[in-house]
């Protein structure tokens, strides 16, 4: 017995020691990235550290989190101050999310790295991201991760089913100047002609209460979804209606006007119930899209989003409608960023891989859209056509880097990395752009207060329940749960952030 | 050795017979009970196979029914051209729960079994040693870093295995049932006649105590066969060793994380609900996952219906 267990410590003594003496001498950084639906990356990681050896002096790695699981690991990560994790993929609406683990000082300051290796970079990037980056910080201010270049404007439009809408004999000029509150005729006119089981206004309601009311998205706001901001509709860059007040959501005229307006559309017929229950809504709306058995929708758009195959393979002709210009806000300046964790041993092979994912198309290119000949060929005028193989390697294009730097594929048209540039280069900054909410001395106000949204505001927002009696009740058990404590303090924030 | 005569066993039997015994009226009750427990445990089950076989359409028509309009095997071939993906993780998942099941009960018996032996010095320490973990653990994040650092559990099979070898619970079980099967004096003739410890834990021991090691292995196998979360905080960049129970959490996960952030991620978010698998497909994936292990109840049942009824049969 004795002898064995010797015999077998040996050896595993032995085989330790030989594969370290196997390893090779260039350090091994490891990147995250979110959303990814990559099984095979063998090909694209045999690329990229043979271009990356010299100009970066490192070999790559890559955790590729998918939506599902991301958040828990890469929270893991941080908290466990993990140091075999370099970069990590971080956003203002993740749960790793960059305001909040700058503070905690989860994130790498760049500032010195920036200046020592960052001039290609700051050049490649919109001087708003930067400075959309540039927070208050566990080391003070300054910018604790490189913001990805990609679609830096919001911008939420009707989808609108244009076969069907001629077919009723409607253009879209009439839809645009009817508006949200002169639709039931033509809802009418659609229930009509496709029958009883047909529901022709498909929205996510809250992103519809946004687009009709002008309001937007608070960061940090969080779940709860309480704080509205509003826009100056004919101005984006110019200040609303209430100034740079945050409201009460739900409190407003505005958002009276609209669940009164949405309870009888739902009445009629016009909305189909499974969109009221929290569940089910996201399936139902992309069911109805993918069939496109609908009549107007709502979608927050990208550029480029009409070209995309799950737009092309509905098989009607569809539009989307602007409600606003594009604007830039802090939550969409936020979107796709990556930091480099303050555990890691390599932060500066870290930092200049970046540099160079974000500055050089080649690399960009190889890992978004993988290596040419496997996962996409060029056709004749130069443009990506992917092949099958592209299934087992699809990272998510917006979560990798700057987008600016890939090639057009066959699906978008030559030119269109041109105009998505020049498209989101006229997106205005609104007036309290940078502006983050942190609830953390409100966070059991904030808890409460989420419940109670969870409780009644999606069917309110759907038209579900009846404004007349359920939107007086839910005012009064927002009031309960702490509303005032939690409004006073966000604008509190608001206003020493517009003092400065 | 002492043994008891079987005609004796059987006389206690008949004797206990006329007293265990219903009345018609009650038999009938409580198989209509028992039958109608039995039907709510099965009919979750038979619907999911009617959703697998359902199509997309019946689907975004009817939502889950059991007579769905349309029926179609996409779900299944579209399972069966994941191809590589899916049979690795179904290998992973029966490779994982046989490895862990053998170790684990393999160390419950050899950590019950002393703390069975009255003779054992240092019983109450190790008792307190194991009971002490199920009141207090270490918390989520120092588990993480200590099996991740520590003792480098990361992707590798070690990794879907090591952190539930033991369980207080499962030794609490075992020693029981060996205080209950096994009298002292039995061990006590066993040593007379010259037998070593370990012979006396293998030849003698062990084989009173099958049903309460069924019964464990029941207990691990299930908890190995349906355990994902253990894959999503170890295994980072090797996918290859992943279990069939994440994959098809990962595919759950996604569309819940789209759903909630559907309108940060805009555009994106619609592009990624698109490439969703679609929900026969999800349920065809829990047909795959329930059928091997409900194949392994029979196998067991034998064994975990002697362990429940043991106690009382000796009072």
């Amino acid at each position: 017995m004795k002898k064995v267990l010797s015999l077998i410590l040996t050896l595993a003594l032995i085989l330790s020691v030989l594969s370290f003496a196997a390893a090779d001498d260039l350090p091994t950084i490891t990147i995250m990235f979110h959303g990814s639906n990559v099984t095979d990356d063998k090909a694209v990681l045999e690329k990229v550290n043979e271009y990356i050896a010299d100009k970066v002096g490192a070999k790559l790695e890559v955790i590729w989190g998918t939506w599902g699981d991301f958040d828990e690991k890469s929270v893991k990560v941080l908290e466990g101050a993990d140091k075999d994790v370099d970069i990590v993929f971080t956003s203002s609406w993740s749960d790793d999310e960059y305001n909040s683990f700058a503070k905690k000082g989860y994130f790498l300051k760049l500032d010195d790295l920036f200046a020592q290796y960052g001039a290609d970079l700051i050049a490649a990037l919109p001087e708003d991201l930067m400075k959309a980056a540039t927070i208050e910080g566990a080391e003070g201010k300054g910018v604790y991760a490189v913001n990805g270049f990609k679609d830096t404007a919001t911008q939420n439009t009707w989808d609108i089913n244009v076969t069907l809408l001629n077919e009723l004999g409607y253009t879209v000029d009439d839809v645009k100047e009817k508006g949200f509150f002169g639709w039931g005729e033509i809802f009418a006119k659609a229930k009509e002609v496709k029958g009883d089981s047909f529901y022709p206004f498909l929205v996510e309601p809250v992103v519809a209460e946004r687009m009709v009311t002008n309001s937007i998205i608070v960061s940090g706001d969080g779940n709860a979804n309480l704080l509205s901001l509003y826009l100056n509709p004919d101005d984006v860059s110019a200040e609303g209606p209430y100034g740079n007040k945050l409201l009460n959501k739900f409190a407003t005229p505005e958002y009276k006007a609209f669940v009164e307006k949405m309870h009888e559309y739902y009445e009629a017929g016009y909305i189909d119930p499974a969109l009221s229950v929290g569940e089910t809504s996201n399936d139902c709306r992309a069911n109805h899209q993918k069939d496109a058995s609908y009549l107007i929708g709502t979608q927050v758009y990208a550029f480029g989003y009409e070209y995309s195959p799950d737009v092309l393979s509905r098989g009607v002709e569809v539009q989307f409608l602007p409600c606003t210009e594009p604007y830039m806000d802090s939550t969409v300046s936020q979107g796709a960023m990556m930091a480099i964790n303050s555990a890691s041993e390599h932060p500066e092979e870290a930092f200049k891989f970046l540099v160079l994912l974000n500055t050089d198309p080649v690399l960009m290119t190889l890992m978004n859209y993988g290596v040419e000949g496997i996962h996409y060929t060029l056709d004749e005028d130069g443009l990506v056509v992917f092949t099958d193989e592209r299934a087992n390697y699809s990272p998510w294009t917006n979560g990798v880097g700057n987008v600016t730097l890939l090639p057009d594929t066959k699906d978008e048209g030559k030119g269109f990395r041109e105009s998505f540039k020049a498209y989101y280069s006229t997106g205005k900054v609104i007036p309290s752009n940078g502006f983050f909410f942190d609830p953390e001395k409100v966070e059991t106000e904030m808890a409460q207060l989420a419940n109670v949204n969870a409780q009644y505001a999606l069917a309110l927002d759907c038209g579900a329940t009846d404004p007349e009696t359920e939107l007086p009740a839910f005012l009064e058990a927002l009031d309960g749960a702490g509303m005032q404590a939690y409004l006073d303090e966000a604008n509190a924030q608001m206003d020493a952030f517009m003092a400065k | 050795m002492t043994t008891i005569n079987p005609s004796a066993r059987k006389k206690i039997k008949a004797g206990s017979f006329s007293l265990n015994r219903f009345g018609p009226g009650a038999q009938a009750a409580f198989h209509i009970i028992l039958a109608l427990f039995s039907l709510l445990c099965i009919i979750p089950f038979i619907f999911v196979v009617i959703i697998s076989f359902s199509s997309e359409e019946s689907i975004r028509q009817v939502g889950f029914s059991f007579t769905p309009v349309s029926w179609s095997v996409e779900a299944f071939t579209y399972t069966f051209r994941l191809g590589n993906a899916l049979w690795r993780s179904y290998f992973n998942s029966f490779l994982i729960t046989i490895v862990g099941t053998i170790l684990s009960v393999a160390i419950t018996i050899l950590y019950a079994y002393p703390l069975f032996r009255k003779d054992f010095r240092f019983r109450g320490f190790f008792n307190f040693l194991s009971f002490f973990t199920m009141i207090f653990g270490g918390g989520l994040v120092p588990t993480f870093v200590i099996c991740k650092s520590v003792l480098g559990l990361s992707d590798n099979y070690a990794a879907l295995i090591v952190p539930m070898l033991f369980s207080p619970f499962n030794v609490i079980i075992m020693r029981t049932f060996l205080q209950t099967a096994v009298p002292t004096e039995l061990i006590e003739a066993a040593t007379i006649d010259g037998s070593g410890e370990y012979n006396t834990l293998v030849r003698i021991v062990l084989p009173i105590v099958k049903p309460g090691i069924a019964t464990v292995a029941l207990l691990v196998a299930l908890s190995y066969w349906n355990e994902w979360f253990l894959s999503l905080l170890y295994l980072n960049k090797n996918m290859d060793i992943m279990p069939l129970q994440y994959l098809l959490m990962r595919m759950q996960r996604n569309a819940d994380f789209l759903a909630k952030n559907s309108s940060m991620l805009g555009a994106d978010a619609a592009k990624a609900v698109a490439q969703l698998p679609s929900q026969s497909l999800k349920m065809a994936l829990v047909v795959f996952i329930v059928i091997p292990i409900a194949c392994a109840y029979p196998f067991f049942q034998r064994y975990v219906v002697a362990g429940l009824t043991i106690g009382s049969v000796k009072g």
